[in-house]
């Protein structure tokens, strides 16, 4: 759309632009960074010399602009490039950041600010305290809608296959709320207590806090909620999590009972499904109950979880082996998922491998899960391979009595798949490794093993998977005696249920679309290992999510798109970005979780102790808040307006304008820039924008407090000209506006608290200006007390009372110290560089201290040295608020006039 | 000057960070009656700078209220809202 004017900044110079070129007539497109217009004023407790409410006259003024009829505003946007073109027109690119609320139905109420759990400084209260990541930006905001502050997807999401919000629920869990965090990973998967002890934690790789002194213990974090929730609920579950959607008269059949099937079959189920799982086993779980061992997977937690599946209806039938899809499908399901892993177990190939005391991994960790262990007692017992299966078995072998437990790998210990806590745990209960080793022969006498006779390995080139490939050295033979030798080299899929149905891919699983995972056979899907190869827990159950998303869109009719749990998350957000928003971090003695681990273990018991409270929250707690928002999900659940939209993105158009207004204001001196004056080292040395912010009826505390402890200042003192008319900090000008406001603070405060002192450390006096220097009078009649003489420096007392180093120049010329409970640093104006990236092809030229210039200042205020860009306010040079409303009504003229002499120049070519 | 202290201030963003946590401490702390800030801060040993951010954040969300009147020192009390 075209627009005669773009005005950028909505403070009050730019809202002073916008609302007289709009009531001239012309179409005005208004920018603002901000979810609300109003600027720094909107922020101010009163305005001098007359002592006005900052907020009584910003607010009209606020309103008109969004009210106004010629005006189109856009706030929580931002400019990010502005070409001018040959015909003397602009075209401006906008980005409007998303809000992650529908402003149409949000009503301002605060339900999601109150109910939010992550705290950061709130920049409208110039940090003094904490907002909420949903957050309304201040009372008088116009608009008065939420926002959720969203900065990407904090790495612990982002790192997680299955889609589960870990910075959620470890949000949730600090802010003590369990519950709310089991029923956030239930909303994903059934499987929260399962999860929280057998899950690899790749949260917990990416986690930023392992920058530091190490991860967020997430995975346990999960296991006490999850510990907490059914410790409680028994397994009767309740919550939003579990809310079941009317049948909708459809029925699926889901074939396996794994995390992929189970999460398939609950994602379905809550959509109204009726859903049946076939398991062919005698109970279900999969390799949860039928290969993880049951130290690191208690079968009760596995039973809770699968209850709650059949809470809500999910029929599981066992004993149940599939051997015809088609007829499955045609005994009434609308659908059917596979998900039945990964069940067949690789052969070594090699002799005697059916000899007895020779057993595959898989087959051997199922016996034990079934009580039909084998008594291993003062067995030699030799594991084949050096994956995860491997280290089971091994450890299961300790605890079935074995004397000696050997794993031998054809690679080095590097390259071994198995994740390297569980190596560790394993070789810490006694196993032992050789590497570099592979079976040439099961050893057997009379059909018995008696041991296995191993080729020598050594490491060749990386194959395909980047390993570096082991090679046989000739003639260099080894053997073990042993009892029993357990294979654990590989495992596929058993395509026996669908080759006559569907392609058979490699590693004979299952051909899907990898987006939709749907087969060739349209009402055919596949989730997990099935159709991926062996992976873990969490890819198979975010494939269940995929799988039971796609099913509803298939079986309802539409397009099989939309999966936005893992398709449409924000980017990451980096580690670095996140390290760089403080400028020290505390050390946290980090939270890990306790396992008791025996040399020869003899029993199966839970070896990982649970969190403690103290330590779940204490681990909660070191969350550095990566995407600021934890996408906990409370707003959603507390917005009565339902106006949370978390799918929400940021737009980008570009739009065509016939001139720009500047109004970008100015940045506030960095007071730690004077270190001498212990801003940001002394708790009660704040800045005059703080000072404003402490008497603003919008005030952050109760009423004017020092930070460094709540007490009612009585002994105040100000600082002026700091960080301004100083060359050792690069500005050299006057802000112009520090005295006055210091002033206007000082009156404020003798009104607030009548019986404080307050004491203005001056260079010189600045206070030109219609009725400035009588407000200056009225001051000291008030009984503010104005000493020349810069302060040196500051010091604090034990007691936060501040000490303040000065020389008396209108006295005796010595040192003097003098003692106060507050000290306010009057910081001045310094350019706002962010003007430099607005035009990308003709830069705008800036004076020599980086103000917007403008080249015949005298006579023709307002103009830049780019024809059509005008400047407004203190984006050219510090102002206070009259001159800022004068300098933007000059602004308009030229705007007006520089649009009037286009449109005859337009004319006149038309006419010739 | 004997009397002065350089101890370090936590950065601001780790502070206000930690207050979800530290709702369920300061609550505890204000179960028995109000107390001002630098009461709270001995109640539950943390500096006393930083229990203000936690109890003006608490505040600002109706977690704590202040009582009208400051102490003989200038120190508000906070207490627990009624029916909390």
């Amino acid at each position: 759309m075209d627009y005669d004017v773009l005005v950028i900044g909505s403070g009050i110079g730019g809202m002073e632009s916008a609302i007289k070129l709009g009531d001239m007539g012309h179409k005005v497109l208004l920018v603002e960074k901000e979810a609300s217009v109003g600027g720094r004023m909107i922020l101010l407790s009163k305005v001098f010399p007359t002592l006005d409410c900052a907020s009584c006259i910003s607010g009209p003024k606020m309103s008109s602009t969004i009210n106004h009829p010629n005006i189109t505003t856009k706030t929580y946007s931002e400019v990010t490039g502005i070409k001018r073109r040959p015909d003397g027109r602009f075209t401006a690119s906008v980005k409007e950041k998303s809000t992650f609320v529908d402003w149409a139905a949000c009503t301002g109420c605060s339900d999601c600010q109150t109910a939010c759990t992550v705290a950061v400084p709130d920049e409208f209260n110039a940090d003094l305290a904490a907002r909420r990541a949903a957050y309304i930006a201040f009372p008088q905001a116009v608009p008065k809608k939420a926002v959720l502050d969203r900065e990407g997807t904090s790495p612990c999401i982002g790192a997680c296959p299955a889609g589960i919000k870990a910075h959620g629920y470890v949000s949730l869990v600090r802010s003590g709320k369990d519950e709310e965090a089991f029923q956030l990973v239930l909303d994903a998967t059934p499987l929260v207590g399962t999860l929280g002890r057998a899950c690899y934690a790749p949260c917990e790789s990416e986690c930023t806090r392992t920058k530091l002194e190490g991860p967020v213990p997430i995975r346990l974090i999960k296991r006490f909620a999850a510990d907490q929730h059914y410790a409680a609920h028994g397994e009767t579950p309740s919550g939003p999590a579990v809310e079941v959607a009317a049948p909708n008269g459809k029925r699926v059949a889901v074939v396996g009972s794994g995390p992929a099937g189970l999460t398939a079959a609950w994602q379905l189920a809550r959509q109204g499904y009726q859903v049946t799982i076939f398991e062919k086993r005698s109970q279900p779980g999969g390799f949860l109950r039928h290969a993880i061992p049951s130290y690191r997977l208690p079968h009760e937690v596995v039973d809770a979880d699968i209850a709650n599946l059949t809470s809500i209806g999910v029929e599981i039938e066992c004993d149940a082996k599939i051997d015809d899809l088609a007829a499955l499908k045609d005994s009434g399901y609308d659908a059917v998922v596979v998900a039945t892993g990964t069940q067949h177990a690789t052969p070594m190939n090699v002799p005697n491998e059916d000899a007895a005391g020779s057993v595959n991994g898989l087959d051997f960790l199922a016996d034990v899960a079934n009580d039909n262990a084998p008594d291993l007692t003062g067995k030699r017992v030799v594991v084949v391979g050096g994956g995860n299966v491997a280290m089971d078995a091994a450890r299961v072998s300790l605890r079935l009595g074995a004397a000696d437990v050997k794993v031998v790998y054809r690679r080095t210990r590097a390259e071994m798949p198995a994740h390297h806590v569980e190596a560790d745990d394993a070789e810490a209960e006694g196993a032992r490794f050789e590497f570099l080793v592979t079976p040439l022969e099961v050893l057997a006498t009379d059909g018995h093993v008696t041991g296995v006779r191993l080729q020598k390995m050594r490491l060749g080139e990386p194959d395909a998977s980047g390993r570096r490939s082991p090679e046989p050295i000739q003639g260099s033979e080894t053997s073990v005696a042993c009892d029993l030798v357990i294979s654990t080299i590989g495992m596929s899929p058993d395509a026996t249920l669908y080759e006559n149905v569907v392609t058979v891919g490699r590693g004979k699983r299952i051909t899907v679309d990898p987006h939709t995972l749907q087969t060739e056979v349209p009402y055919l899907f596949a989730a997990g290992d099935v159709a991926t190869g062996a992976t873990d827990i969490t890819r198979a159950i975010g494939a269940g999510r995929r799988a039971a998303h796609m099913v509803d869109r298939w079986v309802t009719g539409r397009p099989l798109t939309g999966f936005t749990a893992l398709d449409d998350r924000l980017d990451t957000i980096g580690h670095d970005t996140v390290l760089s928003r403080q400028t020290a971090f505390g050390h946290r003695n980090p939270i890990k979780g306790a396992v008791d681990l025996q040399k020869l273990p003899r029993d199966f018991h839970e070896i990982e102790s649970p969190l403690t409270e103290t330590e779940a929250r204490s681990g909660a707690g070191s969350c550095l808040d990566c995407g600021v928002c934890s996408e906990c999900q409370e707003c959603v659940h507390a917005c009565p307006a339902d106006a949370i939209r978390m799918d929400k993105r940021d737009v980008e158009n570009e739009f065509d304008v016939g001139a720009v207004v500047v109004s970008t204001g100015y940045k506030l001196f960095a007071a730690d820039n004077k270190p001498e004056y212990g801003w940001g080292r002394y708790a009660n040395v704040i800045t005059g924008m703080q000072m404003d912010r402490l008497l603003a009826p919008t005030r952050p505390f109760n009423t004017v407090l020092r930070p460094g402890d709540g007490k009612v200042p009585e002994r105040i003192a100000y600082i002026s000209c700091t960080g301004s008319r100083d060359a050792q900090v690069g500005n050299p000008l006057c802000s112009k506006v520090c005295c006055m406001y210091s002033i206007k603070q000082n009156q404020l405060i003798m009104g607030a608290l009548p019986l404080a002192d307050v004491t203005m450390h001056y260079m010189d006096m600045r206070a030109a200006g219609k009725r400035y220097d009588e407000f200056y009078e009225q001051a000291k009649d008030m009984g503010a007390q104005y000493i020349r003489g810069r302060v040196s420096r500051i010091t604090e007392k034990e007691n936060g009372d501040l000490v303040l180093r000065y020389e008396d120049t209108e006295g005796t010329g010595e040192i003097v110290e003098a003692e106060y409970d507050l000290v306010v640093l009057a910081v001045g104006i310094q350019p706002n560089r962010d003007v430099e990236r607005l035009f990308t092809d003709e830069p705008l030229g800036l004076d020599e201290y980086f103000y917007v210039a403008e080249p015949s200042e005298d006579l023709d205020p307002g103009v830049t040295d780019v024809p059509g860009v005008f400047v407004a306010g203190t984006a050219s040079g510090a102002k206070d608020i009259v001159d800022t409303i004068v300098h933007a009504g000059a602004a308009v003229a030229q705007v007006a006039a520089h649009l009037e002499k286009a449109q005859q120049t337009t004319k006149a070519e038309v006419l010739a | 000057m004997t009397d002065t202290t350089e101890r370090s201030l936590r950065d601001p963003r780790e502070v206000i960070r930690e207050e979800m946590t530290m709702h369920a401490v300061i609550k505890a702390a204000l179960a028995d009656g109000p107390l001002t800030v630098p009461e709270l801060a001995s109640a539950i040993g943390r500096p006393a700078e930083e229990v203000l951010y936690w109890v003006m954040g608490m505040r600002r969300y109706g977690h704590v209220v202040e009582m009208p009147e400051a102490d003989d020192e200038g120190y508000f009390p906070y207490a627990l809202p009624k029916g909390a």
